[in-house]
């Protein structure tokens, strides 16, 4: 007999949810946002609720306790997406803390943000949104609010070298060094998984690769996996504290080290946030060079993912090519902005430096030669049959856990999703050319890898569009600098597309200065699925499992 | 009995290489024989991230791919710190992980060195005075070798290697 105590989110997603990833509303689709949920919460909760219209396409709908308990809770059968929860402090005149719970919903580009006023305490919805565990975890280490009735009270980016009682998101805490635990105990209790063989695989926080820290607890039974609990946050390094108080403009450089490997869409969707605020137009130029870099930062990790995919079953001759390619993106990197990872390439009202129309051409002329040469390599993956038999079948991802837990990007679109944020929230350039969908169904790693590489060339495609395309003129908006220095209060959520899904910034200014920024990449909602993929999967492809989600824990631990 | 000039004569069974770097090269060769007299012909390094952004290590698992391929002059990237001469640590060490850093170079054997990779591993870097850093991985671990860069490439990566191989040669 197999014991567990049901205190991780895995043990909540069978639990017979009505979530659909392809909800229809069932509206018109002319229907306005704000008319939608107006009469949804009149519906559910007889209140006329005030929605205010934010600056970048969302939508603020403060709810009393008694609507937010109605409304909330009933939200999933309509299939709204739970897309982030965050806390600010002192928020415009409200006293106290403000939680935003975010949501989105198939067929509108806008989101709605439901805003409810807590105090030290109140409740969680996690046993409804599943992905809210975590956000609910985060929200008690940063403020110290508790969620009285929440099934996993555990820590989250707060580990044991943290005292009692700190909570670095608070008002009160300026930002410094403090006092760590001496010699902390191990506190973190792991699900225990007790029967007859059934024994524990610690693995992390230090890995054998050159690869990032974490630790995975398996419990497997001989070389199946009967369950995995991931304990991340060990590369914690308080991005969000570390906004606070800050120009715009010095916050930059903070959203391009979220992640290394995210940096233009970190920056890109920081930078939109606060030109929404500021009221900053970014000219057409800077639109489109932007989007190039976009896509060439999605070009390298997607080939870093197929590189990856490929080392982790021992076939060192099939990498070789997508190793070279990869090197040769980032050279063009280099060659186009001075950086192999781009960073110092956007800023605020568009981008930094100008990338000559003679770059652009040899760009081209190096895709020209590209395309064959990589299409040839993935001619070579499919013809061997080895290979094949690794991927085929391999750590699928049902589709139901895709709305539940927000799972976007690649892994979605390789479990049957059609969502893309380039396409459904479209922003920049991406509004006049959008991108190819790439969808597989299986939701193993084979049509991870199927979308992967699709999708490197959809990305060359639209790169080559955007160059035939690009207009002459600035590459940024005239009266930059003079909006950011008169930037009035307020607040933005802007969202891109990264290479691994939706990353979501909510920045707020207040005299000038960043009062709150949040940040949630894809990986954040992203790894809860590999608790999931893994499952009934052997140990030993574990490595390929994981190599295949491509999650960063950069992006994650912030 | 088999004459070894013959293996640098004849023709090669490989393909030309199409990414020759001469600097790379001469660096390489450099390293090499420095690693033949100081450290007996192989230099084992494990990596180690404690708070990276993971651009540095993209970078340094680079130094392994075609275009460098750093394993010809002697270099390998091995998966225990019990096995290894070298710990090359990125990022500014993080509250989280300060205890499994120590741990790990506690684990390597003597004589051990350390190399911090990046900005942030030199001096803590963007994250300077935030609460969830120690700061450099010098807070926390002996130092020998500091590579700057908001990521260094690679091949700054390899000269920051070689430096290390040459004082050591020095203190000898």
């Amino acid at each position: 007999m197999m014991n567990s105590n049901k205190n991780t989110v895995s043990s909540l997603i069978p639990a017979g949810l009505q979530l659909r990833e392809d909800y229809q509303i069932p509206v018109n689709s002319t229907l306005l946002a704000t008319q939608y949920a107006t009469d949804l919460i009149v519906n559910i909760a007889g209140k006329k609720p005030q929605i205010r219209r934010g600056k970048n396409n969302e939508y603020y709908i403060p709810l009393g306790e008694e609507e937010f308990l109605k409304t909330v809770l009933s939200l999933p059968e309509k299939g709204f997406v739970l897309i982030s929860l965050f806390c600010v402090q002192d928020f415009e005149e409200s006293p106290d803390f403000t939680l935003f719970y975010v949501f989105r919903l198939n067929g509108f580009t806008d989101v709605f943000a439901f805003m409810r006023c807590v105090r030290m305490e109140t409740t969680s919805i996690a046993t409804v949104f599943p992905s809210a565990c975590w956000y609910e975890r985060e929200v008690r280490d940063g403020f110290g609010i508790e969620f009285t009735d929440a099934f996993d009270k555990r820590r989250l980016f707060l580990h044991e070298a943290y005292p009692e009682g700190f909570h670095p998101l608070l008002k009160s805490f300026k930002n410094e060094k403090i006092q760590s635990v001496e010699n902390p105990e191990e506190a973190y209790t792991f699900k225990q998984v007790e029967g007859e063989g059934v024994y524990q695989i610690p693995v992390g926080p230090v890995h054998a690769g050159i690869i990032e820290p974490g630790h995975f607890r398996f419990s497997a039974i001989g070389e199946h996996i009967f369950n995995l609990e991931i304990r991340l946050f060990y590369k914690h390094r308080g991005i969000e504290k570390l906004a606070e108080g800050k120009s715009p403009s010095a916050c930059v450089p903070i959203a391009e080290v979220i992640s290394g490997d995210e940096t233009v869409a970190n920056a890109v969707a920081f930078c939109t946030a606060v030109e929404k605020i500021a009221g900053i137009e970014i000219p057409t130029r800077a639109s489109y060079l932007r989007a190039i870099l976009l896509e060439m930062e999605r070009i390298y990790s997607h080939m870093s993912d197929l590189s990856g995919m490929i080392t982790d079953i021992g076939f060192p001759t099939m990498t070789t090519p997508f190793l070279i390619f990869r090197e040769n993106i980032f050279r063009q990197n280099e060659f186009l902005t001075g950086s192999r990872f781009m960073r110092n390439a956007i800023d605020l009202g568009g981008v930094k430096k100008e990338i000559s129309g003679e770059a652009l051409s040899k760009l081209n002329l190096y895709l020209k030669i590209f395309v064959p040469q990589f299409e040839s390599a993935i001619t070579a993956v499919h013809a061997s049959s080895s290979l094949i038999d690794r991927f085929s079948t391999t750590g699928i991802l049902k589709k139901k856990l895709i709305a539940p837990l927000n799972l976007t990007g690649p892994i979605a679109r390789a479990a049957g999703a059609s969502y893309d944020v380039r396409l459904d929230h479209p922003y920049g350039i991406y509004k006049d050319i959008p991108p190819e969908r790439s969808i597989k169904t299986a939701g193993d790693v084979l049509s991870r890898f199927e979308v992967k590489a699709e999708e490197i060339l959809n990305s060359v495609t639209l790169i080559q569009k955007f160059i035939a395309l690009i207009p002459k003129g600035a590459i940024t908006a005239e009266n930059t600098g003079f909006a950011i220095l008169n930037i009035p209060n307020g607040y933005a959520l802007s969202m891109v597309e990264a290479a691994r899904g939706q990353n979501l910034h909510w920045v707020y200014v207040r005299n000038g200065l960043i009062d709150r920024y949040k940040v949630r990449t894809a990986s954040f909602c992203n790894w809860q699925a590999i608790e999931h993929a893994v499952l009934g999967n052997i140990v030993p492809d574990f490595p390929l499992i994981n190599k295949s989600l491509n999650l960063s824990y950069a992006g994650t631990d912030l | 009995m088999v004459n070894p000039l013959m293996y640098v004569f004849r023709p090669k069974v490989t393909e030309e290489f199409e990414f020759s770097d001469t600097e790379l090269d001469a660096l390489g060769s450099e390293t090499k024989a420095k690693i033949n007299k100081v450290f007996g012909h192989s230099l084992a390094i494990r990596e180690l991230d404690s708070g990276s952004d993971n651009s540095t290590e993209l970078e340094i698992s680079n130094l392994g791919a075609p275009h460098y391929d750093v394993e010809r002059f002697g270099i390998s990237f091995v998966a225990s710190p019990r096995h290894a001469d070298v710990l090359l640590v990125t990022g500014a060490v993080t509250l989280n992980m300060a205890k499994a850093v120590l741990k790990t170079y506690e684990a390597m054997p003597s004589p051990k060195f350390v190399i911090a990779v990046g900005d942030d591993a030199c001096n803590g870097g963007i994250y300077k005075g935030s609460y969830a850093v120690l700061g450099g991985v010098d807070k926390i671990l002996p130092v020998d070798i500091k590579i700057p860069g908001n990521p260094p490439s690679p091949k700054e990566i390899l000269r920051g290697i070689f430096a290390l191989v040459k004082n050591k040669e020095n203190e000898n």
